[in-house]
């Protein structure tokens, strides 16, 4: 295999409007921060791999409209999504066209306008094929939406069995979100930035869906990534310090919780998340890490929602099950801490989400390289595992990241 | 880097899924599964290669085999999961004021499967992960869905 | 390309205009079936890639419901957005990256689901033509289709003959949906009219179906076949937009072809292809595609389609399975050409069997009037 790295990252400015830009402007922004961090163009690139959630812009394969603004003019270009693990199967698709000898640097390009749709009705869009013919059943219409958890979603039922299994509280969910909205607030790129906000006013915001308060929730962002990704021989001519992409897998369960096809055993306990145990064991296997909780420095799990930080910390096997709250307690996850999570704030203070996956890598790879400016961790970060979700609870997305390619 | 610039022409468009007809085998399979609700009885649909029984009844199995015989499961299960929510509107998904509904996810003793449905009868500080459960059937189901949509704390 | 890796097994559903099937059992069918076809089983697959459309289906994040019936579950899987035939490119690149040896890639599409005209205007620029409501995938062909004709004197009746030899063709394959073994030119040209010069029966049947195929890295094929169809070169290539580009050529194509051709250590395409499994949502992109692939010069497409050479009996034999004219399942249409040459290199492909063939030519596309196009070749053993 040959080997895969980083070699720059380009993110546009993230918020909840950009109205001064459509889609194709949005994503040039990321695209050439990406070739201006690297000092690329496009003539150096072989193909573009680009994805994002299109329920969101109403828009059927935006590339064929926009791509002719990213630089893909006449190159080999595919397109990946998966809802809310785009961003990293994107990356996944990108490593694989490197890995596989066929491309020697590629670009992905991952985004989301949310402001441009409705983003509580694009997310209904995935449910509705299967709660329609619930209704021809003569399921009563207000009770189905009432157990589609609303803006949360089923996020709610992980939630709840989450905590009782693990002993999480919600003053653990609180301090998860002060502890990344606080990142946030170091980190320019990030959309939610609450600087100094402390665990008790995020308990003080409203209630959405027990247990989630809105200050455990993300905010619908606009917002695009691009990394530029090669073969590891070609990154040292780039750069000084390429971050390698050691492994991707992925793993896929049944789909859960709504609609007709609902009964599934994945979601028997939602919080089980079996797919990310397993895709993180076999990530660190190629990876050739043998034990996650001492050599992986810096973890940027996908967690929109405060009790998905935790529960995918145990997931991606960096403690056992159960023991995330207390490695929370222990001060470990912070910014100056043993194995900071989400230094850049995550997916619960920026959410674009067709990005946000991608995001996660490109941080992992921002802090391989040292380049994560103030909200960069104190320790020496050798390797990083970052992490996607989404779809019926049942998508996972993981890349170990690291300074030395795969051994 | 950009400064932002005035706001631009936002231009109207829509997704109009109400055109889409999705197909399910699961008509034919629903017509048995609530069939079974007039007696008060719920089933099952067992994949003949790994076992598992489904509720409600799912015409694919994950080991990709068609589950195909049916088999009868409690009406009593235990809650694995469960959230409040408040009164919905459908048009615009807006929390409205209301009486909150206890959402609980419940696995029937028989059946490897979980389904959403409301629990009625209980307060919410009595509502948890583990709790026994069992469906209140309706004095003459009439074999819609909403025959077991609601559940009771079992004693 | 050596060989690296192999189509090892096919399965393709019936292609019907309203399949009773769902969308989740037409995947289930082909995963069992093309399994079957390899003689391997769910354990013996490392990954899984499969080609949907959001809009096409009707449902966001399209694949989070096809795991189980695609054999997925609990594997590394995927999906590509666009013609099956890139989701079978990126099951290649998992297995050339040496973490899989053996993927299955599913395509499917149920045209009966969506009033088929949504999808493709969701693909235009919502900017402006959106808003025009002039262009359709249909309307954006027949532009496409009168810019060519203009160009190089092309006519309606050459491009009949196109829909003639593969409608014909269809009627040696059980599985196509329009089968029409003694239609005529005159058919064609007096059968309804959709844009001038698109007409009905020069564009695509909407269909409901799916393709699926097993890829094997050279270490697993030994194991399940002697007789693997080698994929020797891919090339794929993305256009620009519709409106801006030169209609009256597919340059993607000829871009696509080229790396497919390098990679295939291929120099006279017209000489060393045996056979070639055309994505032709529209008769007159056969004809484009003759001069893209190089089995004849710029403009000269008419011409070869007249000499015979492209008919099942010919020189070249294109789309003798009917090709996307007799059948269109969406996502499936460039799996089930890759599926189709893979048949006529191993001998399998029954009535529409041309005998002979070791190098076979599949093409898939995404997007109006053939914007993005992939090429694979494909080689017997």
């Amino acid at each position: 295999m040959q080997d895969v790295a980083v070699v720059g990252i380009g993110l546009s400015k993230h918020v909840s409007k950009r109205r001064d830009v459509n889609i194709a402007e949005l994503v040039y922004e990321a695209v050439s921060a990406a070739y201006e961090d690297t000092g690329l163009s496009p003539h150096d690139i072989g193909a573009v791999i680009t994805g994002n959630m299109p329920a969101f812009e109403g828009v059927n394969l935006p590339e064929l409209w926009g791509a002719g603004h990213w630089g893909a003019y006449n190159k080999p270009l595919l397109r990946i999504t998966t809802g809310g693990t785009t961003g990293g199967s994107v990356v996944h698709g990108a490593f694989y066209a490197v890995a596989s000898g066929i491309f020697d640097a590629v670009i992905a390009i991952a985004f989301e306008k949310q402001s441009d749709g409705d983003t509580t009705m694009g997310l209904n869009t995935v449910a509705l094929a299967d709660i329609a013919p619930m209704l021809l059943y003569g399921a009563d219409p207000t009770l189905l939406i009432s157990m589609g958890g609303g803006a949360i979603g089923a996020v709610a039922y992980q939630a709840t069995s989450y905590m009782k299994s693990s002993g999480c509280t919600t003053h653990h969910l609180d301090k998860v979100a002060a502890m990344c909205r606080d990142n946030a607030a170091k980190n320019p790129y990030a959309h939610l930035q609450q600087p100094g906000i402390t665990p008790e006013e995020v308990a003080k915001t409203k209630m959405m869906e027990y247990p989630l308060r809105f200050g455990h929730c993300c905010p619908a962002t606009d917002g695009a990534c691009a990394m530029i990704i090669t073969s590891g021989e070609k990154a040292k001519k780039i750069t000084d310090c390429p971050a390698y992409i050691k492994s991707c897998t992925s793993c896929s369960d049944e789909g859960a919780v709504f609609g007709l096809y609902g009964g599934g055993t994945a979601n028997v306990d939602p919080c089980e998340q079996e797919g990310c145990k397993i895709a993180a064991k076999k990530a660190y296997e190629l990876a050739g890490i043998k034990d996650p909780s001492r050599e992986i420095d810096v973890a940027e799990p996908y967690a929109p929602f405060a009790n998905q930080l935790l529960m995918f910390y145990e997931r991606l096997l960096l403690c056992e099950e159960g023991g995330a709250p207390a490695v929370l307690d222990s001060g470990s996850m912070y910014l100056d801490g043993d194995l900071p999570v989400c230094p850049s704030g995550g997916v619960i203070s920026t959410n674009a989400i067709g990005a946000s996956a991608m995001e996660r890598v490109a941080e992992c790879a921002m802090q391989i390289m040292g380049k994560a400016g103030e909200h960069q961790v104190k320790k020496e970060v050798h390797n990083a595992v970052a992490h996607g979700w989404g779809g019926a609870l049942n998508l996972i997305v993981v890349a170990v990241l690291g300074d030395t390619p795969r051994g | 880097m950009n400064e932002y610039k005035e706001e631009t022409t936002s231009i109207k468009g829509n997704w109009p899924l109400i055109h889409y007809r999705w197909k399910s085998e699961t008509v034919k399979l629903m017509a048995n599964f609530l069939e079974a609700f007039k007696e008060k009885k719920v089933l099952g649909l067992k994949c003949p290669c790994c076992g598992l029984v489904y509720t409600p009844p799912k015409p694919f199995c994950r080991c990709l085999c068609r589950p195909e015989e049916w088999v009868e499961v409690s009406d009593e299960g235990v809650v694995t999961t469960f959230t409040f929510s408040g009164a919905w509107s459908f048009e615009g998904m807006l929390e409205g004021e209301g009486e909150s509904r206890i959402i609980v996810g419940v696995k029937l003793d028989g059946a490897d499967t979980m389904f959403l449905c409301m629990l009625e009868g209980s307060d919410p500080e009595e509502v948890n992960v583990g709790m026994r459960v069992r469906i209140r059937w309706p004095e003459a189901p009439e074999g819609k869905i909403g025959d077991m949509m609601i559940v009771e704390r079992a004693t | 390309m050596e060989k690296k890796v192999a189509v090892v097994g096919y399965a393709q559903t019936r292609y019907e205009p309203d399949s009773d099937a769902s969308r989740e059992i037409l995947v289930l069918e082909v995963a069992e079936g093309a399994l079957k076809s390899a003689g391997i089983t769910r354990d013996d697959v490392d990954t899984v890639i499969t080609a949907n459309n959001d809009y096409l289906d009707g449902r966001t994040i399209s694949n989070m419901r096809l795991v189980e019936p695609a054999g997925a579950w609990l594997k590394d899987e995927s999906k590509v957005e666009m013609d099956g035939a890139y989701a079978a490119l990126y099951a290649m690149m998992r297995i050339l990256s040496g973490d899989h040896d053996v993927a299955l890639v599913i395509g499917v599409g149920q045209a009966s689901v969506y009033a088929t005209y949504i999808p493709g205007i969701m693909t235009l620029d919502p900017t402006f033509d959106r808003e025009r409501g002039l262009l359709n995938e249909v309307s954006a062909a027949a532009l496409q289709a009168r810019a060519y004709m203009n160009a190089y004197g092309i006519t309606e009746e050459h491009i009949a003959e196109v829909s003639v030899k593969n409608l014909r063709n269809a009627a040696l394959n059980p599985l196509a949906l329009r089968q029409m073994p003694d239609l005529t030119t005159d058919e064609v040209l007096d059968s309804r009219m959709l844009y001038s010069p698109v007409r009905e029966l020069n564009a695509f049947p909407p269909s409901d179906g799916a393709c699926g195929v097993v890829l094997a890295s050279a270490d697993k094929v030994p194991g399940i076949t002697g007789n693997p169809a080698w994929i020797r070169g891919v090339g794929f290539s993305h256009d620009s937009y519709l409106t801006e580009r030169p209609l009256h050529k597919l340059e993607s194509l000829k871009l696509a072809a080229e790396s497919a051709y390098a990679m295939a250590d291929i120099a006279d395409p017209k000489e060393e292809i045996g056979l070639a499994e055309i994505h032709e949502n529209f008769a007159h992109e056969e004809l484009m595609a003759y001069e893209a692939l190089g089995f004849c010069g710029q403009g000269k497409g008419g011409e070869l389609m007249q000499s015979g050479a492209t008919r099942i009996d010919g020189e070249l034999p294109v789309n003798p399975s009917g090709g996307a004219l007799s059948a269109n399942a969406a996502c499936a249409v460039g799996l089930a050409r890759i599926t189709e040459a893979t048949m006529q290199v191993r001998g399998e492909a029954g009535e529409r069997q041309v005998q002979g063939v070791t190098t076979a030519l599949a093409h898939g596309q995404t997007g109006p009037c053939a914007q993005e196009n992939i090429v694979f070749i494909l080689g017997g053993e």
